[in-house]
């Protein structure tokens, strides 16, 4: 743990400019996990799709390669709750697709710059979040997982029908536009010179220049002293509460960081489909960022992107037939049996199972 | 005016009847002991001051420097400055030594204004100062709280408390399985603490050890106070000790 935390908790007096610019850089083990981070989402598209042998290997392709990211930063948000918070929500599709609609409609009506779309989507998502948080946080445990599914599937049923004439209804919303990037670049378009190889299209640039700010905010979060609070909240919280802590806001807060990320990473799913499937507020999307974020282990940064990365490569390649025909109509059960073996193995989920190997070798702990 | 005033409390868990007609006072500055045996009660009149898993008080008040407190939930009450040591358990085990008393810090940094003014007052302690009073928990800064002993673990416990403004300390039980050598090293900063002016209530079943550094005592005994007096008082009164402390 790098000594950053305390600086923010004690920096109430420093304000001068060069301290304002200094909070914004980042330093230490913070530096370090974001240029990690850099590198690994500057070569992830070619080794993924266009690389020599591996990518033959894994048969991967641009366009997932970029919804892998985007499914990552929603599980990265989800974990925030998830993991740190230790609160289950099982429906945060409300906040995915309900994101997804509202950056597709903003796109139709108002601007499709892919910035603003994504804007629009989150600060929906946010003010969704704020909203539902306060109604499902009365209660906690199971019956909070079941009232965020039911404000979800609320959600699922106004789309499908009685907002139909917005939504689109069962057919999905096909009714988006999206404008170039800074009005110049058209996002499908492939990037100039060495960063076609690398990156490919400015749709993967842009998704990914987002996913390094979201894993730079949740970095920033976990070390605050707020990161701090959800997990001694997910450790006891009758503790927290007589050390001072009102535990009900600060679990709102954290669920609407949650909505947060769910909403940038449904703006950007919007902006990669070209269309919003009414499948998006399904209680099957809570369930696969679920799925995704355990896989890949809670409690940790990282995990739930490589969740999510496994979850939606068994999806699209698996289940095409990749490495084997016959598996193909199986795909689903693959997908379960991966996710069985993973928690029965790895109880802390994929990411959790390395940083286990990593405190055996180095005989540390993190 | 006392600092706490406990005011002919009946509280009850489901239909229990816990505490009858209890009160006592804590005059600040002072360090007053609550005495009595395994279900007598004590836990149970903590519980309704500091409102952590708290009974139902269904007649009598609480008050806190001539507030009412009663029932205010917990997160409220440490904003008044009571702070509180539980019994067993005490610190966020997965959190490091330096996380738990930073937490206290979050809190006493924040104020829950919209539902109750802070009025907190009493001085909370640097973490230099707690590193230089329990040297221990120095050294230890970056280990996970749960791999501390059980002493240390209490030492933890006590300079959280310490960290967020305290007007009123509450103990519970803070010599509860702890080894002898422990309980003298608990002993001296609890009386290092009380000479700093933080005013203790403390919380006993050993009651030969309460009384040694206790001004005063109550003894509780069916969830209704038996003995009221100082605590040489209670050290000369044989019948008391014996009838409800059994020693």
């Amino acid at each position: 743990m790098s000594d950053e935390p305390a600086a923010a908790a004690d920096g109430e007096t420093g304000s001068s400019f060069a301290d304002t610019v200094g909070i914004w850089m980042p330093r230490g083990d913070e530096l370090r996990v974001m240029t990690a981070t850099a590198v690994v989402l500057a070569v992830f598209p070619f080794v993924f799709s266009r690389m020599p042998v591996v990518s033959d290997l894994l048969q991967g392709y641009q366009s997932l390669a970029t919804l892998i990211l985007i499914w990552g930063i929603f599980a990265l948000g989800f974990d925030l709750l998830l993991g740190y918070t230790g609160l289950l929500s099982f429906g945060h599709a409300a906040f995915w697709g309900g994101a997804a609609y509202a950056a597709g409609v903003f796109s139709q009506h108002v601007s499709g710059s892919p910035i603003l779309m994504v804007l629009a989507g989150t600060v929906f998502a946010v003010l969704l979040a704020w909203f539902l948080g306060f109604l499902s946080l009365r209660r906690g445990g199971i019956y909070f997982a079941i009232l965020t599914l039911a404000f979800a599937q609320m959600m699922f049923y106004m789309s499908s029908s009685p907002l139909a004439f917005i939504t689109g209804g069962e057919n999905g919303f096909t009714g988006v536009e999206t404008a170039e990037l800074f009005g110049l670049f058209p996002l499908e378009s492939e990037l100039p010179l060495v960063l076609e190889t690398l990156l490919g299209t400015w749709l993967y640039a842009f998704v990914a220049v987002i996913a390094l700010l979201c894993v730079a905010l949740g970095y920033r979060i976990l070390h605050s002293p707020y990161g701090m609070v959800f997990r001694a909240i997910r450790e006891n919280e009758q503790r927290a509460e007589f050390v001072g802590l009102n535990v009900w806001r600060y679990r709102l807060m954290s669920f609407i960081i949650s909505g947060f990320f769910a909403g940038v990473a449904g703006s950007l799913f919007v902006i990669h489909g070209t269309y919003v499937p009414l499948s998006s507020l399904y209680w099957t999307t809570s369930g696969e960022v679920v799925i995704m974020t355990v896989l890949g282990g809670t409690g940790s940064l990282f995990g739930p992107v490589v969740g999510a990365g496994v979850y939606l490569y068994v999806e699209n390649i698996v289940s095409g037939g990749h490495p084997f025909e016959f598996v193909a109509p199986f795909w689903h059960l693959i997908l379960g049996l991966v996710f069985v073996v993973t928690i029965w193995v790895f109880p802390r989920g994929i990411w959790g199972f390395f940083r286990d190997v990593r405190d055996y070798v180095t005989g540390g702990e993190d | 005016m006392s600092l706490l005033d406990v005011d002919a409390v009946d509280a009850y868990y489901g239909e229990s009847h816990i505490l009858r007609d209890l009160s006592l006072t804590v005059e600040e500055g002072e360090v007053c002991a609550l005495l009595g045996r395994n279900g007598a009660g004590k836990t149970t009149t903590l519980r309704s001051i500091s409102g952590a898993k708290p009974p139902e008080v269904r007649d009598g008040t609480v008050r806190f420097k001539g507030d009412d407190i009663t029932g205010l939930p917990a997160d409220d009450v440490a904003m008044q400055g009571i702070s509180l040591v539980p019994e067993e358990r005490r610190v966020f085990a997965n959190l490091t030594v330096e996380e738990n008393l930073r937490i206290a810090e979050v809190s006493r940094n924040t104020s829950n204004t919209w539902r109750r003014p802070r009025t907190a007052t009493g001085q909370s302690m640097s973490t230099e100062q707690v590193y230089e009073d329990f040297p221990r928990l120095g050294e230890r800064k970056t280990q996970k709280a749960g791999t501390l002993s059980g002493g240390e673990q209490q030492m933890l416990a006590i300079a959280r408390a310490l960290k967020q403004s305290t007007d009123l300390l509450l103990l519970d039980e803070p010599y509860e399985g702890l080894a002898p050598k422990i309980v003298e090293d608990v002993e001296a900063a609890i009386e290092r603490i009380s000479d700093q002016g933080v005013t203790i209530l403390l919380v006993e079943q050993n009651a030969a050890a309460a009384i040694k550094i206790a001004d005063r005592a109550y003894v509780v005994d069916q969830g209704a106070v038996v003995f009221d007096g100082s605590a040489t008082e209670l050290r000369d009164d044989d019948e008391t000790r014996e009838r409800y402390l059994g020693v």
